[in-house]
């Protein structure tokens, strides 16, 4: 085999050589062939005659000999291909119909595969980095089987103490805004917040300076920073000598380590790095660390994923969880970085491959019908010595360059695509690597043009050569009805049916649950508010007293600019994720003995006013809960519901750690993210509002370091006006305070169901896509039946059949293949919705609502499609067909 | 001398086999080779036999490599390879069978049947 191999090659690479050889090898054995002729007497012309006489063509002998190298398949594909343009040429609807349907499928692919490589394929821009892994939790249990990568502070100690195959370091995988200032600027900045050894892990050197040591890492250490390459560049024009100097960064001086190379990029978009400074109290005390590891040279993962299993279980155990079902693992660090949208691409990615295969059984259904039209061609072509073996190359080249077609055209369309999806795209799918149409999503299109152009040929290709050659000279279509065997495409035109109802299944979940989210009820006013951030994780701002102090003179300088109802500072905004915390419920029918988790918000007294939310029982904050006064709570009515189980909550006490606090009032609900529970996208959940004066000292560089505060303001009219003037008044109060950017409330709420939308838009597209795809196919067929049988027709009518019943003889296979593959499909499609059901909310898998929408449309589609070409039938004229016989 | 007779469909590449089994030749060396050892009696379709060579240089069992002729000019030389003798055994052996199965039946009495 291998030498066969390398003589192809060898040939092929050397061909010139080849054939002077060859040629020079001929002439010299006629040569010595007629030497020996005259030696034994023969006249040299005569000899000279007779030695090419005998020797016969030289050229049909050459060919011979380079087929017998394997030379000849290159050129006969080349004039395969040649003819098949010719041939496609010549019918520019069929081949015009399956351009656009590949194009469309493939350029569809093309676009998601870009995406998909990004975040899933494409290796992360660190050196080795097959060698990078996350230390994960792997739940495992009765049907679960997921990943997580939040770690707590004893657990990295306990990996950075004991796992020795790995060199691992700790980061806070996400990045806050924080405000610095520097060189007479003030600027608000991502910040991501990542432990000593972090870059050294990950390969990457800083381009000037050192990154952080031990020392800066731990609590009390000199506060340092490095810097992006692109903030040196804006702030410092690139100079050198800025590392080792001071700026200022959260309100104190830190001095920049080092500054890192430009095409570095971090698990999260970042303008400068902190120390991380990693403990097991405060925020080490919950799960918000991620831990990156690289293995050692020369140990393997097996060595250090059984060695992290082993020091995990402790660990897991002395953090409340439960060894049996929960280990830490070693998985890659893209994946433990993807993890949380891994499966909605993947099954994207799945139902844009399922278009592609509907796209390729419809032109495999075209290809049939144009299969029919050219027995003649194709048993004049047997007829006249060509092999079954090359009618079927013949037909595959055609197929393949329809697929190559399809595939510049599906090019085009994919970047045009990709333009759409970025736009579409939550952020959550833009880490890592820039979603971009490169050669490998090139590479990717074209090896699926051209496996396409292989999958829906090969079928036409085998079924037209079976051919009996004299039949089909003399009597084809010549049949009275039909006579083909219209089974084949039949069938595909059901699979296609089938196929597409599990897509439009699937889109018809993700739409209602679009639809379910986006109608729930926000709980509050959402018109004519606008949101603005600031960073108070800030050295000015440790204490309770300067925090309120901001608030107060803030708020009251916005209150009095021009078209402004009222305005108040929370936590967080509605939509988004709260901070959880752990409470007990001190009285009532059921104290606690053990902590139990809800959100929490601190917010100004005003917050239930600007917001217009419904107060439901007791009262709301008021200026003089302040912080001599008793501690006091309004909790949401979702709170209630899971926590007070028919209780009256007001005058109950809640706390922790030795506060306590009483319940005054109850509020309605509003939407959040979810960030624990069943991770629902938006939900009411179970929240406790504390007055921002009553906000422990302890607790505010925590809090401030998770969340940035919100003021959020009512105007009378549109809130775009006052942006100005919420920036002097701002100012007016700390010139160093820079806000983060405005917000009204439907930019917030369009944010927090990004995902949701990107997924029920794409899955709705491709879902109509494979739903016109159906409706051609079935349409192509009915056309096809109607042309095959117009004499049969022309008969019947002829007889005395009406018009509508003949309409009706050619229409109703039509209706009766989607009917069976929707019944065929709603089985698949039932299977495929479990698939989703970590994906929908509001609707149950089975949705018989939607079930049924999309089994009754498809029907009314496909009837359509069928009638559509049977109309012709009322063209025909009986005796006219009659006649061409 | 017997008139030649046409070779059998699908044993040139045995014939060949064994030509150049007994040393390096030619193209036009192996046709006189195989005429002279079956004393004239088959005769080798001269255009048939370079097909036959690239054939089996393609396919590993024999090389080829340019040398200098007896009348000192430069010929094309093939040789035997170890996989080509692996073959010419089998084939060998195969024609054997073959040869022993055609006499028995063109031998065969009427009671044997």
């Amino acid at each position: 085999m291998l030498a066969r191999v390398r003589s192809w090659w060898r040939a092929l690479t050397r061909q010139s050589r080849l054939e002077e050889e060859m040629a020079a090898e001929m002439d010299s054995h006629m040569e010595r062939y007629a030497a020996d002729l005259a030696a034994r007497g023969v006249e040299p012309g005569e000899a000279r005659r007779r030695a090419r006489v005998e020797f016969g063509s030289v050229p049909a002998a050459a060919e011979e000999c380079r087929e017998a190298v394997g030379l000849r398949w290159p050129d006969e594909f080349i004039r395969d291909l040649r003819y098949a343009a010719r041939v496609l040429r010549k019918s520019p609807t069929f081949t015009g119909a399956a351009v656009a349907t590949l194009a469309l499928c493939i350029g569809a692919n093309t676009a998601l595969f870009s995406v998909v490589d990004a975040v899933l394929l494409r290796p992360l821009p660190y050196p080795q980095p097959e060698r990078l892994f996350s230390v994960a939790r792997h739940f495992q249990g009765k049907g679960s089987n997921a990943y997580q990568t939040n770690l707590w502070g004893a657990a990295w100690e306990g990996v950075r103490d004991h796992a020795s195959y790995v060199d691992a370091a700790v980061f806070s995988d996400g990045s806050m805004g924080v405000n610095f200032a520097a060189g007479g600027r003030v600027e608000y900045v991502k910040q991501q917040r990542v432990s000593a050894g972090f870059f050294r892990v990950l390969g990457i050197a800083p381009l000037i300076g050192r990154e952080f040591s031990a020392d800066e890492d731990r609590q009390g250490g000199p506060a340092v920073a490095v810097l992006s390459y692109a903030l040196w560049k804006r702030v410092f024009r690139a100079d050198p000598s800025i590392v080792g100097q001071a700026v200022t960064l959260r309100g104190e001086p830190h001095t920049v380590a080092g500054v890192l190379p430009a095409h570095f990029q971090s698990s999260v978009p970042a303008d400068l790095w902190t120390p991380l400074r990693p403990s097991r109290e405060g925020e080490g005390g919950g799960s918000n660390y991620a831990v990156v590891a690289r293995l050692r040279s020369g140990a393997t993962w097996a060595q250090a994923n059984t060695q992290l299993e082993a020091l995990g279980a402790p660990l897991l155990r002395e953090f409340g969880q439960d060894p049996s079902t929960e280990h830490l693992r070693l998985i890659s660090f893209q994946r433990g970085m993807s993890e949380y949208v891994r499966q909605p691409l993947l099954i994207l990615w799945a139902a844009v491959g399922l278009v592609l295969v509907i796209g390729c059984v419809n032109i495999a259904g075209l290809l049939l019908a144009r299969a029919a039209g050219r027995t003649r061609e194709m048993a004049t072509r047997m007829a006249l010595g060509s092999g079954r073996a090359a009618l079927i190359r013949q037909m595959l080249a055609e197929s393949v360059v329809l697929g190559l077609c399809g595939g510049a055209a599906g090019a085009v369309l994919g970047w045009l695509g990709v333009k759409a999806l970025k736009a579409l795209m939550p952020a959550s799918l833009n880490v890592w690597q820039a979603v971009e149409l490169d050669w490998r999503a090139l590479a990717a299109t074209a090896c699926a043009s051209i496996a396409a152009g292989i999958l829906f040929g090969l079928y036409p290709a085998l079924a037209a050569s079976r051919l009996e050659i004299r039949a089909a000279l003399g009597e084809a279509g010549r049949a009275v009805a039909g006579g083909r065997n219209p089974w084949p495409r039949r069938l595909l035109v059901a699979s296609e049916v089938a196929l597409g109802v599990v897509l439009l299944v699937g889109a018809g979940l993700l739409i209602r649950t679009f639809a379910h989210l986006q109608g729930l009820d926000p709980g509050f006013d959402a018109k004519n508010i606008i949101t603005a951030q600031l960073s108070l994780q800030d050295a000015r701002y440790a204490t309770n007293q300067r925090v309120n102090q901001l608030f107060d003179k803030s708020l009251t300088r916005i209150c009095e600019l021009p078209g402004v109802d009222s305005a108040a500072v929370a936590l967080s905004l509605p939509y988004e994720r709260a901070l959880n915390t752990g409470f007990k419920r001190l009285d009532g029918p059921h104290p606690d003995t053990e902590s139990q988790i809800t959100n929490m918000f601190y917010i100004t007294p005003e917050f239930f006013r600007v917001l217009r939310m419904p107060l439901l029982r007791g009262r709301v904050f008021t200026a003089a809960d302040s912080r001599t006064t008793a501690e006091v709570a309004v909790v949401s009515e979702a709170f209630v519901k899971m926590y007070m189980r028919g209780d009256d909550p007001v005058g109950r006490h809640l706390g922790d750690d030795g506060d306590r606090r009483e319940i005054v009032g109850v509020v309605g609900d509003i939407q959040q993210k979810s960030g624990w529970g069943d991770g629902a996208p938006t939900a009411a959940m179970p929240d406790i509002y504390i007055p921002a004066t009553q906000v422990d000292d302890k607790f505010i560089p925590l809090v401030h370091t998770f969340f940035s505060p919100n003021w959020i303001v009512r105007t009378a009219g549109s809130p775009e006006g006052i942006i100005a003037g919420m920036q002097r008044a701002i100012q007016a109060v700390d010139p160093q305070l820079p806000f983060a950017g405005f917000h009204n409330m439907e930019d917030v709420r369009y944010r927090s169901l990004a995902q949701e939308r990107f997924q029920a838009v794409l899955l709705g597209a491709l879902a109509g896509l494979a739903l016109l795809l159906a409706a051609v196919g079935i349409y192509g067929l009915i056309a096809n039946s109607v042309a095959e049988r117009t004499r049969e027709l022309g008969i019947r009518l002829a007889l005395g059949a009406t018009v509508s019943q003949a309409m009706r003889a050619v229409a109703l296979p039509g209706v009766a293949l989607a009917l069976a593959g929707v019944m065929v499909s709603s089985v698949l499609a039932g299977f495929a919705s479990q698939l989703l059901r970590h994906l929908i909310w509001g609707v149950r898998p089975g949705d018989p609502l939607t079930f049924a929408v999309v089994g009754i449309g498809l029907l009314g589609v496909a009837a359509a499609a069928s009638f559509l070409p049977a109309l012709r039938v009322t063209r025909l004229n009986p005796a006219e067909t009659l006649r061409q016989e | 001398m017997n008139k030649p007779v046409d070779i059998l469909q699908g044993t040139l590449d045995m014939l060949i086999l064994k030509a150049v089994s007994l040393g390096p030749l030619h193209g036009y060396g192996i046709l006189l080779r195989i005429q002279q050892i079956s004393k004239e009696a088959l005769q080798i379709p001269q255009g048939s036999l370079y097909p036959a060579l690239y054939r089996l240089e393609h396919r590993g069992w024999i090389c080829a490599e340019w040398g200098a002729s007896e009348n000192k000019r430069k010929a094309k030389y093939y040789s035997l390879t170890g996989a080509g003798r692996r073959q010419l055994k089998s084939e060998r052996k195969e024609w054997k069978r073959l040869a022993i199965a055609i006499t028995d039946v063109l031998t065969a009495k009427p009671e044997g049947v």
